[in-house]
């Protein structure tokens, strides 16, 4: 994840154009691009991080869509080879590689594929994830949305939604 | 008895008029647009007043914010714009003869964030685009919802805030964080799905104070209760009940205002005189008396609106309009202010308007509700409070409407009375949806009557019923009885009593209910009925209760102050009908799967012990293998001539399902819900029993995994040949136990000789009725699809966009039904009246996954 040092220096780039840091954006996330394409792998959700946080950094307009937001998520797989903690607070997110004990929303997924199609799949697989119990979500449902139109919303600016 | 004076029941030589043809065309040339202004306005004031802070809401808050929003909303008077198919905006020329609007666009989707409108976050950017029912938003309304609107929300939804609460109590409860077994339950979809966290609406209103004395005076009544009210309670409702109506006579001023606007800038005189006469109707109703027939239209309409502002769009039906309406009918045509012909394009303005919303379903949920409108029923003829003929004048117009316009809202529903009602009257009810292919839906009043008395209604409230959303009966503007609280997958049961309280579809190292016995070692039938009526007593427990948790976030914060001024009973006792005010209470459920369960119950009693023929083991391993390897079982199973099915007159196949339908109405019946009414039984399944039949694994009846379930209290498809006895098997069961209403899906197929075809059309409606001197009760309701197997076939790849259908309850769009839905229409059973017998064609295939 972004260091602090990292994040002041990227934030410069909006601050002197937002077209600058869409393109820088664009530039830097061929990986979830990637990802999100036919090379999913099971660093699906460290990529899909990695571009958010990256996406905060670099555009002021994707930034707003956590203005005020405080939230905490685990992402986790049932048997916890893949967990992590998002946190949203003072427009920025911060991330953690194990699952926090106080969230409001907590995510356990089958594997990257069924977390993909969960969140960004075009149809109407977002069903068919939680009625095959490739998802499951437990808290507060609303923070799932508000996550998933995150992740559209990055997938919409990198040109992939 | 009002006298019928028309000459030609069908009103053949009254068609469409230029401006209604011009209006429909526009109607299904348009798309449906989401719409921010209530959201937007919702959430300011909300916020603006301290709504958020997660304590309970008033009854007089809440009046005033809905006050407020009414006030300011646009008053849109003529439409300028649609938007296209493909997405791209058109202008237009709107000659509504009605002003006013659901939401602030030609066909609007209207967002409640107060329950699910949340669920649209994720696809806001896309849902213009997405494959099942696309919805066009504009960039303004996705930043105005993403920033303004959904993030206020997030803690104040009846979904969370019920949730959270629910935590709470079970930490207290069980010591144990986060923990919460039945909202679990309601998540895991393939049991039942909880209606509460979307809405309640299912109802009618009572529009007929409204349209005889104008709001005014029931604002006086108000405040003359006010006045002497024992307690601050209620004197709080007559206050908000005030709040409300000047703010429903206000919205109808700023129309009014806003058509003498427009008309003073109009240039054509036939417009301006148009626009000038819309704002003279707004500004007498429905302040005042409606002193015409359009008046007492424009009533209903403008009050429509409003509920529509506090109830979600869902079910929400208007009635027996041709009752309430009537006498402003008869007194225009009587004193010639008014002839059929404008009759008809008056009701073909509002019927389109009604039509002017649809609900938000999003992408993730159109396979369980796919191509529903907002079943906005109406409800013609049968029989008046004294049991008299209540068939008249208008009944025929509104049924010409209908024919001429073809569209899914409003979702027309007709009574019949056997004996009272007269024949050609049934005949132009079966003519009618020989022309529509699909509408109205038949209800027997003998029926319907004696089921509804049997609940506690008295013979005047049931003999004045109005059918609510699909099918559902309850008595007209005085009950309050949300008919879709829980929608039950009894598939979902028959599996937790097969497999010990576990069910494959979440895995059988889970223990989801209680363990009933392991089937294997069952020495007989009676065993397996014991185990299947304790799961029964089982999910019943579990689904009121969390229904009656949700009842209470509701009262706590969704009064409904604008419905309950409204309604019969919460004028009189000063409560609001989600405290219990209506004159009638009830909650229902509505079951999905019952002919599947009660075939795989013939074939466990025939197959298993009394044949002999295999085990239950070897029948349970046959389920795991989804048939493969059993291919002989499988085809004794699914042999109507071999093993038992309902809808045959076969004994034991009927008398499984009546075991069912008793059992159900009994274990529902006990149960009280929050408003001290008690639970109904229905079976209708709109599109349920298709999106949970993709769920469910092998059945004992033969049912292969992922097949679609049968609809309503229709037999299962292509194994009933005989339609007189499908219709009898049908019509066995005891009409008290089906009291929150049923759907029989039956399919036609249209024949050359029309009158021969009308003939025998009416004689079965009239057998299937037919109570057989009182040894049974009749079947109590019955819907057709008047249409061939090709003709469905053909429409799936090549869609006609105004084919109507009957799903299961409503009537729907074929085209926006999902694969899995159309599937399911294209196999119903189809018959040839001409010989009572069964087309015989091969099933169509199950869609493949997208």
């Amino acid at each position: 994840m972004a260091s602090r040092i990292r994040r002041t220096l990227l934030n410069i780039i909006p601050s002197i154009s937002e077209r600058a840091g869409q393109w820088a954006l664009q530039r830097f996330s061929g990986g979830l691009v990637g990802q999100l394409g036919d090379r999913l792998t099971d660093k699906f959700l460290e990529f899909l991080l990695y571009g958010m946080d990256l996406g905060f950094c670099l555009s002021r307009d994707y930034r707003r869509n956590i203005k005020d937001f405080r939230g905490s998520y685990v992402f986790r797989t049932a048997n916890q080879s893949v967990a992590a903690s998002v946190t949203f607070a003072n427009e920025d997110m911060q991330v953690q590689t194990k699952p926090v004990e106080d969230w409001d929303c907590r995510i356990t997924f089958e594997n990257a594929a069924a977390l993909r199609r969960f969140l960004f799949s075009g149809n109407q697989d977002i069903l068919n994830s939680l009625l095959a119990n490739e998802v499951e979500v437990e808290g507060n449902l609303n923070y799932i949305y508000r996550f998933g139109f995150l992740a559209k919303d990055l997938g919409r600016r990198l040109g992939v939604v | 008895m009002p006298e019928i004076t028309l000459g030609d029941l069908s009103l053949g030589n009254c068609v469409l008029s230029e401006r209604v043809t011009h209006l429909r065309d526009v109607y299904f040339e348009s798309m449906p647009e989401i719409c921010g202004e209530r959201p937007r306005l919702i959430t300011r004031f909300s916020k603006n007043h301290g709504f958020f802070n997660g304590q309970p809401i008033s009854i007089l808050n809440k009046a005033k914010m809905y006050r407020r929003v009414l006030e300011e909303r646009e008053a849109i008077v003529s439409h300028t714009r649609g938007v296209g198919r493909d997405m791209r905006p058109f202008p237009f020329e709107d000659r509504q003869l009605f002003a006013g609007s659901t939401t602030s666009k030609l066909k609007g989707v209207p967002l409640y964030p107060e329950f699910l409108a949340l669920t649209l976050w994720p696809e806001l950017w896309t849902m213009s685009r997405r494959e099942s029912n696309p919805f066009y938003i504009t960039e303004d309304d996705v930043k105005t919802l993403n920033f303004d609107v959904f993030p206020h929300w997030l803690e104040n939804n009846i979904l969370e805030l019920g949730r959270k609460r629910y935590y709470e109590q079970n930490l207290q409860k069980y010591g144990r964080k986060k923990y919460d077994p039945e909202i679990k339950l309601m998540q895991r979809l393939v049991f039942f799905l909880a209606s509460k966290p979307e809405c309640i609406s299912h109802t009618i209103p009572d529009f007929s104070k409204a349209v005889k004395l104008g709001l005014r005076a029931v604002i006086d009544e108000a405040r003359e209760k006010e006045a002497t009210a024992p307690d601050p309670a209620r004197k709080e409702f007559y206050a908000a009940v005030r709040e409300v109506l000047e703010g429903i006579i206000g919205y109808s001023r700023n129309l009014a205002a806003e058509a003498e606007r427009l008309a003073s800038l109009e240039n054509d005189s036939g417009r301006k005189q148009e626009l000038l006469d819309i704002a003279v109707v707004h500004r007498q109703v429905p302040e005042f008396p409606a002193r015409s027939f359009r008046e007492a239209l424009t009533t209903v309409w403008i009050c429509w609106t409003a509920v529509h502002l506090e109830n979600p769009n869902i079910g929400l039906s208007l009635g027996r309009l041709d009752q309430i309406l009537y006498d402003n009918y008869r007194r225009d045509i009587d004193q010639g202010r008014l002839t059929v012909a404008d009759a008809i394009e008056l009701i073909c303005c509002l019927w389109l308007k009604i039509g002017d919303h649809v609900p938000a379903v999003p992408e993730a949920s159109e396979q369980l509700f796919g191509g529903t409108g907002s079943n906005q029923a109406i409800t013609l003829g049968g029989v008046d409070r004294d049991g008299n003929d209540a068939v008249n004048d208008l009944t025929y117009v509104m049924l010409r409407a209908t024919e001429l316009m073809k569209l899914r809202d409003p979702n027309l529903n007709a009574r019949y009375y056997s004996g009272v009602n007269s024949q050609e009257y049934l005949r132009r009810l079966c003519e009618v949806n020989l022309e529509t292919g699909a509408t109205p839906a038949l209800h027997n009043d003998r029926a319907v009557i004696k089921a509804l008395t049997s609940k506690g209604e008295t013979m005047e409230q049931a003999r004045d019923y109005g059918v609510i959303g699909c099918v559902e009966p309850g008595s007209n503007g005085r009950f309050y009885g949300h008919t879709a609280a829980i929608l039950l997958n009894l598939t979902s049961v028959l599996e937790l009593a097969l497999f010990n309280g576990r069910h494959r579809h979440t895995g059988m190292d889970l223990l989801i209910s209680k363990e009933t016995g392991d089937p294997r070692t069952f020495t007989s039938f009676e065993q397996f009925i014991g185990a299947l009526e304790e799961q029964i007593r089982w999910i019943a427990d579990h689904s009121t209760d969390l229904n009656n948790f949700f009842g209470k976030i509701h009262q706590d914060f969704y009064p409904t102050p604008i419905l309950s001024s409204l309604f019969e009973g919460p004028m009189e006792k000063g409560r609001d009908l989600i405290d219990g005010g209506a004159a009638v209470n009830s909650s229902a459920a509505t079951i999905s799967g019952l002919a599947d369960v009660a075939d795989s119950l013939s074939a466990i009693e025939k197959v298993v012990f009394d044949d002999k023929v295999v085990s239950f083991e070897e029948l349970l391993e046959a389920l795991e293998r989804n048939f493969e390897g059993y291919e002989a079982l499988q085809a004794l199973l699914i042999n109507p001539e071999k093993t038992p099915k309902y809808g045959n007159e076969d004994p034991k196949a009927d008398a499984n399902v009546r075991r069912l339908v008793e059992t159900l109405d009994r274990v529902f019946g006990e149960k009280e819900n929050y408003r001290g009414g008690k639970y109904r039984v229905g079976y209708w399944t709109m599109t349920n029993h298709a999106g949970f039949g993709r769920l469910m694994q092998a059945m004992p009846n033969g049912r292969k995994a992922r097949e679609n379930f049968t609809s309503g209290i229709t037999p299962v498809s292509g194994v009933t040949p005989s339609l007189t006895k499908a219709l009898n098997s049908v019509a066995l069961q005891p009409a008290s136990c089906l009291a929150s209403g049923v759907a029989l899906n039956l399919k036609y197929t249209p024949e050359q000789d029309r009158e021969k075809m009308l003939e025998n059309f009416a004689d079965t409606v009239e057998g299937y009725f037919d109570d057989d001197g009182g040894r049974s009760d009749g079947g109590m309701e019955i819907q057709f699809n008047i249409v061939t197997h090709k003709t469905l076939v053909d429409a799936v790849g090549n869609p006609d966009p105004k084919m109507l259908v009957r799903v299961s309850g409503y009537t729907a769009y074929f085209k926006d039904l999902n694969p899995q839905m159309q599937k399911e229409i294209i196999d119903r059973t189809e018959y040839l009246l001409s010989t009572g017998k069964m087309v015989t064609f091969e099933p169509f295939p199950l869609p493949t996954k997208r």
